[in-house]
């Protein structure tokens, strides 16, 4: 069951009058539980292609299928309606709140949600990923490891059938990264969550089912 | 969906992210409610107080005894009553006989204040003086000391007034109505108002003054008040005045509402100040929000649930910081009053409804006006730019967040004054501000760039960075100049207050009047005086004449029974220049040498009488002096300083007009209490020279002045806090851009002490330009406020000039430093990742 869709999907920017097409006819499908990665160098457009798949903006012409509904239809708060209910993300600089302990960024998208026993969930998730001994912890007493982890508790506590990840390592070192890919992966595969990640690295996105390269926003290799 | 904005309200004040906001907010309350409270308890104590020199909470005055229907009506509201009158009336021992200045009072008097009274005539030792909230028994008489000499009696001597005898029991030194009237001539003499009877003095005809007193409640007082005016309505009897205690007496009334003003501008610049430091600290909270909003875009929060979160925490925040506010100000107050605990009353009247409607309309009125424009743009915010550290700022304009703050300052300040022209004023000034800084922070960035460019170093790139960041640099500027100004500004305004009280609270100020005294005796009176040692402050002539006419009819009638000066017999005198303490109102001033044969002879008034008589420049107005008319044309109006304790005039001629008709000479003297027993001599010899002694009328126009500046004292070092949270509103604000770049330059290899003094600098720099600008925008506001608030002159303030640019400069990096030094001392790549987030 394809549960991501796009279909010549376009995105310009004027730039001093001119336009400029930072994304051009990408086309792309995602079954249920797949897992896809989107590659290619700096400015060649993945994390715009991210941002319109997530409906977080809206192409310039094109469509995007997410969970059945065609989001280019959507307004604004219809697409947030279908974002709360469909997707999750993991960001490249962590977005972590500062004010808030490991347990309560973790416990927040749960809390607006109106679930109740948020935060003995946010606690069972953080308990996965290693850091069950943190709870209490503000992110500025955490390592950049750490922060991650906490990010893909929350991401996942949340049980989001869809996971945009956005470099989820490109802030760590080679070690540290490797070791929150394992855990995304293997997260991924206890929820059997469809995972869409942008990176850089190629062993990361080796590991997807499938992969795109974009160049100046065109796609270049799909495998 | 109330629990979690609640909940994510206090999680951001445990990080401290709140902490400004709160803080700014409850000071805002706290202060206008501080200064409200103050300012409605004094002003409640200074009519209490003003109601002492009335003797009463209200008093209606009339040429007949009152009706006795008053007095039913006051006690059904229960109202306390006394009745008075007062005359002229000769008094009698033996040969001896005095024209003095009587007055009957019942046993109810005084309402308010006391009769203060003394066995040792003379004496100005407080321990000789007692004060008793009576009058005089029946059959006895206090007097004034001057007249036992006049009829050569001592105290338990019996003087005749009218039919009657009476002891003199007790010496007068002073009762709470006497006022500084001029009118009172002769020596006082209290007696009981049942005597009047048995003296049969007052006769149909006589001249006498009754004055009936009410005291109590202020809600009885209005409906009493309001029914006396329907019924003087009912009687159309306008021979009834009903006197209040603001309109008692000209310059007490005078003091005491300068002292109003002040206070009020001293609680606006509050208002204002705290707006402030609300509007920055607002602008960082936001600033801090963009993640926080980011992520819930991208969890599906839609637009109006993220409004409805942050409505839920700005209305928390008000209700929060509005009631700590409302406590904080009580707290505040009784603090104040502790430390006033010496000037002000024992007891002061409770505060009224007023205060705390202040206190909680500056809470929610500046949440709204300052903190919510900052949070306006956040539910509109788009997730990805966020997420992208494309939208930092807001996209409400700056122009329009100025404009809504402007205006919720505007309606504070009217709503807070409750005067127009001094909201005008204060906003005017404050524009002018703005615009100036603005400007002028530009023309100074750009100076200092090219000046320090030649010094290299540390200094260069503070310059430069100000310059780079100039558009921030002037906005900082523009919280740090308005709080320094305002400082500045007060500083000088109670100055200057204080300045203008201080010939009136001089030891050796005016508290004698010498009057009436005959051509032929001035030269022996001041030789007399000069062989005391007594100076006297100028000596004037004045004749004595009746206005008859005006604009050749006699003046209506009505205006005849509404105006005394139509009544009795007026002072005219003449000047060949301005006097002193006079200031020209319209028209122009007589020139020296006119010679006044040809033409209507020109004439000055002052300009609430013109007013009150509805004369303008050009009408004509007949005097009789002794039998004698003349004419003359109204040339100009003045206004005049009767707190100057010094001569002044209602009617001033050019010389040459007067000068032939039967005169008298007066003057103001300052005699120290030591010497007192002069006029015990001047009277011996001179018995028709009227002394009029107002020293104790200054000591209460004093102990008034004395409670008012200690006040303003208290609320300026109040009002410097309000200064110091701008301040540090500002550098926080300005602080993650100042730590990235310390981080970069510790990482580049720079000394933490390096870059802790290019901090500094950039603030002191940023500090100093800013007080510079400040001294100029205090200079210029203060112009407008000599000219309105203080009818004086501007003058230029040097002292400024040295205070303004040193201490924005000394504060401004001291706080700074303060703030940033802990963060440099971080490991830079902590410092980044922090910064980072």
């Amino acid at each position: 069951m394809t549960i991501l869709q796009a279909q010549q999907l376009t995105k310009q920017v004027s730039v001093s009058g001119s336009s400029l097409n930072i994304l051009n006819a990408v086309d792309l499908a995602l079954e249920r539980g797949e897992s896809l990665a989107i590659v290619g160098a700096s400015g060649s457009g993945k994390s715009t292609l991210l941002g319109l798949l997530a409906g977080l903006d809206l192409p310039t012409s094109g469509s995007v299928s997410l969970a059945g509904e065609e989001i280019t239809a959507l307004s604004e708060d219809q697409r947030a309606a279908l974002r709360e209910r469909h997707v999750g993300f993991v960001f490249q600089s962590f977005q972590l709140l500062p004010s808030l302990t490991a347990l309560e960024n973790v416990a927040l998208p749960l809390e607006l949600r109106g679930d109740t026993g948020a935060e003995l969930a946010a606690a069972q998730f953080l308990e996965r990923v290693g850091l069950s001994e943190r709870l209490a912890h503000y992110p500025s007493q955490l390592s950049g490891g750490e922060q991650q982890r906490v990010a893909l508790a929350r991401a996942f506590a949340s049980r989001a059938e869809i996971l945009f990840a956005d470099e989820p390592t490109g802030n760590l070192d080679t070690v540290t990264g490797r070791a929150i890919d394992e855990l995304l992966f293997e997260m991924n595969q206890e929820q059997g969550t469809t995972l869409v990640l942008v990176t850089h690295e190629h062993g990361l996105a080796e590991r997807c089912g499938k992969q795109i390269t974009l160049d100046a926003g065109s796609v270049v290799a799909r495998r | 969906m109330i629990a979690l904005p609640i909940k994510l309200l206090w999680r951001s004040w445990r990080a401290g992210a709140l902490q400004l906001v709160a803080g700014a907010l409850l000071l805002a309350v706290a202060v206008v409610t501080s200064v409200s409270l103050l300012a409605d308890r004094v002003q409640l104590a200074l009519t209490e107080q003003s109601a002492t020199f009335l003797a009463a909470d209200l008093v209606v005055r009339g040429p007949h005894e009152p009706p006795s229907d008053w007095a039913e009506w006051a006690s059904q509201v229960e109202l306390r009553t006394a009745r008075t009158a007062s005359f002229n009336s000769m008094v009698y021992a033996g040969d001896e006989m005095h024209l003095a200045a009587v007055k009957a009072v019942d046993a109810g008097y005084p309402l308010r204040g006391e009769v203060v009274i003394s066995q040792q005539p003379f004496s100005q030792l407080q321990s000789d003086w007692q004060a008793v909230g009576r009058g005089p028994q029946v059959g006895e008489a206090w007097v004034d000391s001057r007249l036992l000499p006049l009829l050569d009696v001592e105290l338990g001597d019996t003087i005749e007034v009218g039919a009657t005898q009476l002891k003199i029991t007790q010496v007068v030194v002073t009762e709470p109505d006497r006022g500084g009237s001029f009118s009172l001539f002769g020596a006082r003499v209290l007696m009981h108002y049942a005597d009047l009877q048995a003296a049969a003095v007052i006769q149909p005809g006589s001249r006498v003054s009754y004055r009936f007193l009410m005291a109590g409640e202020s809600g009885s007082l209005a409906a009493l008040q309001a029914q006396l005016a329907a019924d003087f309505e009912q009687r159309a009897d306008q021979h009834w005045k009903i006197i209040t205690p603001d309109s008692a007496e000209a310059s007490i009334a005078d003091t005491v509402d300068r002292g109003r003003k002040f206070l009020l501008l001293a609680g606006s610049v509050g208002v204002i100040l705290a707006g402030i430091a609300l509007a920055l600290a607002s602008r960082q909270f936001a600033d801090r929000q963009l993640a926080q909003v980011a992520l819930f875009k991208c969890w599906g929060l839609r637009s109006f649930e993220v409004r409805r979160f942050y409505l839920v925490q700005v209305s928390l925040l008000a209700i929060v910081g509005t009631a700590l506010g409302l406590l904080l100000g009580w707290l505040f107050h009784t603090a104040l009053l502790a430390v006033l605990a010496d000037y002000l009353p024992a007891e002061l009247p409770a505060a009224s409804l007023q205060p705390w409607l202040v206190g909680i309309a500056t809470g929610v009125l500046s949440l709204l006006g300052f903190a919510l424009p900052a949070l306006w743009h956040l539910p509109q915010l788009s997730a990805l730019a966020v997420l992208r550290s494309e939208i930092t700022g807001s996209p409400m304009t700056t122009a329009v967040r100025l404009f809504i703050g402007g205006a919720v300052a505007v309606l504070l300040l009217y709503g807070y004054s409750g005067n127009l022209w001094i909201t005008l004023g204060m906003v005017a000034a404050l524009t002018a501000v703005a615009v100036f800084i603005g400007t002028l922070a530009w023309l100074f960035l750009a100076v200092l760039r090219r000046f320090f460019s030649q010094l290299g170093g540390l200094w260069r790139m503070a310059a430069a960075n100000l310059w780079r960041q100039r558009l921030q640099s002037q906005l900082q500027m523009l919280g740090f100049a308005a709080a320094i100004a305002l400082l500045l500004v007060m500083a000088v305004v109670r100055g200057s207050l204080i300045e203008e009280w201080r010939w009136q609270l001089a030891d050796d100020a005016p508290n004698h009047f010498l009057v009436n005294v005959a051509p032929y005796e001035l030269e022996p009176v001041k030789a007399l005086l000069a062989e005391r040692g007594l100076e006297s402050a100028g000596w004037f002539s004045m004749v004595r004449g009746r206005l008859i006419e005006i604009n050749g009819a006699p003046p209506p009638a009505d205006l005849k029974e509404r105006h005394e000066s139509l009544n009795r017999e007026l002072n005219l005198s003449w000047s060949a220049t301005l006097p002193e303490n006079n200031q020209l109102v319209a028209g122009e001033w007589w020139q020296a040498d006119t010679p006044v044969s040809d033409g209507p002879v020109p004439m000055s008034i002052e300009v609430e009488l013109a007013e009150e008589l509805g004369l303008s420049l050009g009408d004509f107005v007949t005097f009789s002096l002794g039998g004698l008319r003349f004419e003359a044309q109204l040339v100009n109006t003045r206004s005049l300083r009767w707190e100057s304790m010094t001569p002044n005039f209602y009617f001033l001629f050019p010389e040459g007009v007067l000068e032939d008709f039967p005169r008298s000479g007066i003057t103001s003297l300052h005699i120290p209490a030591s010497e007192k027993m002069v006029i015990n001599d001047l009277l011996r010899r001179y018995p028709t020279v009227v002394v009029i002694e107002l020293d104790k009328v200054i000591a209460q126009i004093q102990s008034v002045v004395y409670q008012v500046t200690q006040g303003l004292q208290m609320m300026t070092g109040m009002i410097l806090l309000c200064g110091v949270l701008i301040l540090y509103a500002g550098v926080a604000l300005s602080m993650p851009a100042r730590l990235q770049q310390s981080a970069l330059l510790r990482t580049l290899g720079s000394s933490r002490r390096a870059v802790l003094q290019l901090q500094a600098i950039e603030f002191a720099l940023l500090g100093g330009v800013a007080g510079l600008v400040a001294a100029l925008a205090a200079e210029l506001t203060l112009v407008i406020i000599a000219q309105q608030l203080f009818a004086g002159s501007p003058q230029i303030h040097p002292w400024i000039w040295l205070a303004g640019p040193l201490g924005g400069a000394l504060l401004v990096s001291f706080l700074g430093v303060a703030y940033s030094a802990r963060s440099v001392g971080l490991p830079p790549l902590q410092l980044l990742r922090q910064l980072n987030r």
